[in-house]
């Protein structure tokens, strides 16, 4: 009845082309499809544009490897791990990576504009900043707003015409390639379960034209389907599933591990240079795959993130 | 109120922790942010403003977590919480105008109390590239009062900040970017702005109708002419109110043994 939707990480990286835009599920440190992203690293992807609801590890691990042309965004940081995202800022110092600054909201309502398939949003958050700046468009001094993919303007004033509100702001929908998610349950049909709080998982989904799914584990649709109104996500949304345990390392996943908080203290301190963002990819990441990776990291290590089923975290005491 | 605790019975981050709680009211909604402000407002919660409710951004609705999350994102955000939902209905509820009252910092501020979290020097060619926005102005347009904490040096209270991120009482009016009260731009959406700056030096306050934020209270030990020489712009000292209290016993009691007894984010005094 169904196609299989299963494909190995390599084939999930190959998804991905040079050139392609993509986002992710998760919210700073938290839930990113890292063994996917260390794999596109790996294939040495080329000219991505990341438009992301906010950045994290992720972004900067792509960023930090040359992967990304295009970052649209509002935020890289590594929470308390990393006060902000080096590789990041360096590349923007050295004019190698355009930056496209939204607010928070504003990229989570492009997306959700995206979702609904309509071709903006419309808010009232950021007036007055320059977010608004227009001589601060910087896919429009680069001449990439072709109004394709790539909308016309970065953003448009409008006067609401309904009930005399004032100015709002209309933004873009954000039309993205591909969408990778790591989650905990995916069916064998593409249904979806997130534990924990969504973040925008739901909205990234919808809007891309391809949806992979990365889960720690996958489970028969049956047991799924029984608790319909439990799951986040429904089959035809998802295009391709994969099973990947402990596929977020090193940021965390409700119910399953914690962040690696020192993974990424080591990584903040250790890649401010490119020379040093070249060799903690040597060692981390070329010449590796997933089981290579997991036991570099060893058994202790990764029974240390281990969260509590019960209480969905790891206790501190 | 003999319950102060003595100058060496607390350190700077004990007191910015306790300045912060004491600007939570009780019954109101508070948008919670990573770090300092989270322990505030848990703080709030224990002592004086028992009935807060608390939004984490991630999504997170009326949350009660019995272990201090190291981010809004955080899997102990969901414990205890009314309801575990994600960024859309964070977002929504703060633009349908429920949050009373948001936690924010940055790397500098204005007179005005336009923030700066996204690079330092000029935009196109920035000396350095900072975090980006996050949620500081979405929290910032949407909430009725906001409430900045924020190291104290004379190079982030600045005459003009390198890129305003977050608005201010006085903002840019685009294309043209001339400076008008923030009331003029966000029509019926105009909610407040923010009431406080708490910085490493004193507690600040603005006057709503021209928009110039003046010295409210100076930190034990400081005074208001060694306060103003740490601001680029004129700062109005002809308001101070006195001296910013101390924490209370109580308080230190909850910060340090309840709340976050790992000192991941208030570390505790040393002792002699």
């Amino acid at each position: 009845m169904s196609t299989d939707k299963r494909i190995t990480l390599q084939q999930a990286a190959e998804i991905v082309k040079n050139g392609s835009s993509l986002t992710f599920s998760g919210f700073t440190i938290w839930r990113r499809p890292f063994a996917v992203i260390f794999e596109l690293i790996r294939q040495q992807k080329r000219g991505l544009h990341l438009i992301e609801v906010n950045g994290g590890p992720q972004t900067e691990f792509l960023v930090g490897a040359g992967c990304v042309d295009i970052w649209e965004s509002c935020w890289v940081g590594h929470e308390l791990y990393g006060k902000y995202g080096a590789n990041l800022s360096r590349k923007v110092g050295k004019k190698e990576i355009l930056v496209e600054d939204y607010s928070h909201a504003e990229m989570l309502f492009r997306f959700t504009a995206a979702a609904q398939g309509a071709p903006y949003a419309v808010t009232q958050t950021s007036l007055g900043t320059d977010i608004h700046n227009p001589d601060y468009d910087i896919l429009g001094r680069a001449g990439k707003r072709d109004g394709k993919r790539i909308a016309k303007h970065k953003y448009v004033f409008a006067e609401d015409p309904f009930f005399g509100a004032g100015s709002q702001v209309l933004i873009p929908a954000a039309k993205v390639d591909v969408a990778i998610l790591c989650v905990q349950q995916v069916g064998e049909e593409g249904t979806v379960r997130v534990n924990g709080q969504l973040y925008s998982d739901p909205e990234v989904a919808r809007a891309a034209d391809i949806t992979i799914v990365m889960a720690e584990e996958i489970v028969p649709e049956e047991y799924l389907r029984r608790n319909a109104d439990q799951n986040t996500i429904a089959t035809f949304e998802v295009d391709h599933i994969l099973e990947c345990p402990f596929g977020a390392h090193p940021t965390g996943m409700f119910g399953k591990y914690d962040v690696d908080g020192p993974f990424l203290k080591d990584f903040y301190a250790n890649t401010r240079t490119q020379e040093g963002f070249d060799a903690f990819a040597k060692e981390w990441i070329f010449g590796l795959d997933h089981i290579a990776y997991l036991e570099k990291l060893g058994w202790q290590r990764m029974l240390n993130l281990r969260a509590n089923t019960a209480l969905n975290y790891r206790p501190r005491k | 109120m003999s319950n102060y605790a003595s100058p060496e019975e607390y350190n700077l981050a004990d007191l910015l922790c306790c300045a912060a709680s004491r600007e939570v009211q009780d019954n109101e909604i508070v948008f919670a942010g990573t770090g300092l402000p989270m322990v505030a407002i848990m703080l709030a919660q224990k002592t004086h403003a028992p009935n807060l409710k608390l939004i984490f951004e991630a999504g997170t609705l009326d949350g009660r977590p019995p272990e201090l999350p190291t981010s809004v994102g955080d899997a102990r955000c969901e414990t205890g919480a009314s309801r575990s939902s994600g960024l859309f209905d964070a977002f929504s509820i703060a633009q349908r105008g429920y949050v009373d009252l948001g936690f924010l910092g940055g790397a500098e501020v204005d007179l005005y109390g336009n923030v700066n979290t996204t690079c330092i020097g000029d935009y196109l060619e920035p000396e350095l590239r900072l975090t980006g926005s996050g949620g500081n102005p979405d929290i910032n347009s949407f909430a009725s009062r906001t409430v900045f904490i924020m190291v104290h040096e004379k190079r982030r209270f600045v005459e003009n900040v390198s890129y305003i991120t977050s608005p201010g009482w006085r903002v840019k009016k685009w294309p043209g970017g001339e400076f008008v009260h923030r009331r003029e731009l966000y029509g019926s959406a105009f909610r407040g702005g923010p009431s406080a700056v708490i910085s490493t030096a004193g507690v600040f306050r603005f006057d709503e109708q021209d928009g110039h934020m003046y010295l409210d209270t100076c930190h034990p030990g400081k005074t208001p002419a060694e306060i103003k020489e740490l601001c680029q712009f004129n700062l109005d000292v002809s308001r101070v109110a006195g001296e910013t209290a101390p924490p209370t016993r109580e308080e230190l009691h909850f910060i340090h043994d309840v709340l976050d007894p790992d000192q991941i984010f208030i570390p505790k005094v040393k002792k002699a």
